[in-house]
């Protein structure tokens, strides 16, 4: 069970490592998906590890709030570009 | 049942590993996509199933909302970006481009 907290630390890792050298604004909503994706299977992990159900409650909480997430920042992306269409390289 | 529990733990471990590893190597925007998109709620899922084993079926249901919530949710939030990508850049390195048509048809349609 650590083994698996540690795959998914390292996934979060080089996730974190992609939010932080980008390039793009996509690419960094999307390696912050795969990074709350890390922390609902930690937590899942983590829940049987301590063999508590307790905050198995949040993963659901997670998800739905990365799927808003999600799609609030790709409506920025699309209207951004509407709005500013000389940073499209960004 | 506390082995297989543990090594489907360690698989959705695994398979969370390939995610983050293809977020970081690969080239192209829609390449990372794909790999955070495919290979991140298949991890969560193999995940879930074992702690489900391990927890019994209270935690079982809980986990299986979750999972049923991301499933569900995740592939629209992956594909709003990859429409936001291809509205937003270049496309030209494409070799084919199914979606430019529809965008075509969208933006002379008013409608």
């Amino acid at each position: 069970m650590i083994l698996a907290l540690g795959c998914f630390a390292f996934a979060a890792a080089c996730s974190m490592y992609r939010v932080l050298i980008g390039p793009g604004l996509a690419e960094r909503v999307m390696a912050l998906d795969v990074m709350l994706v890390c922390l609902m299977g930690a937590v899942a992990v983590d829940a049987a590890r301590r063999d508590d159900t307790t905050y198995l409650v949040l993963l659901v909480v997670i998800a739905i709030i990365g799927f808003t997430a999600t799609v609030a920042a790709s409506k920025f992306l699309e209207q951004e570009q509407a709005t500013r269409p000389d940073t499209s390289d960004r | 049942m506390t082995i297989v529990a543990t090594a489907l733990m360690i698989l959705g471990g695994a398979v969370a590993v390939l995610a983050g590893v293809g977020v970081l190597r690969f080239e192209t925007t829609y390449a990372r996509l794909h790999a955070a998109g495919k290979a991140s709620p298949v991890a969560f899922l193999i995940a879930g199933i074992g702690v489900a084993i391990d927890l019994g079926p209270e935690a079982g249901a809980l986990l299986l909302i979750a999972g049923a919530a991301m499933v569900l949710t995740l592939p629209v939030g992956v594909h709003l970006l990859f429409r936001a990508v291809h509205r937003t850049s270049s496309n030209d390195h494409l070799l084919i481009d199914d979606l430019a048509p529809a965008e075509d048809a969208i933006q002379n349609d008013p409608q």
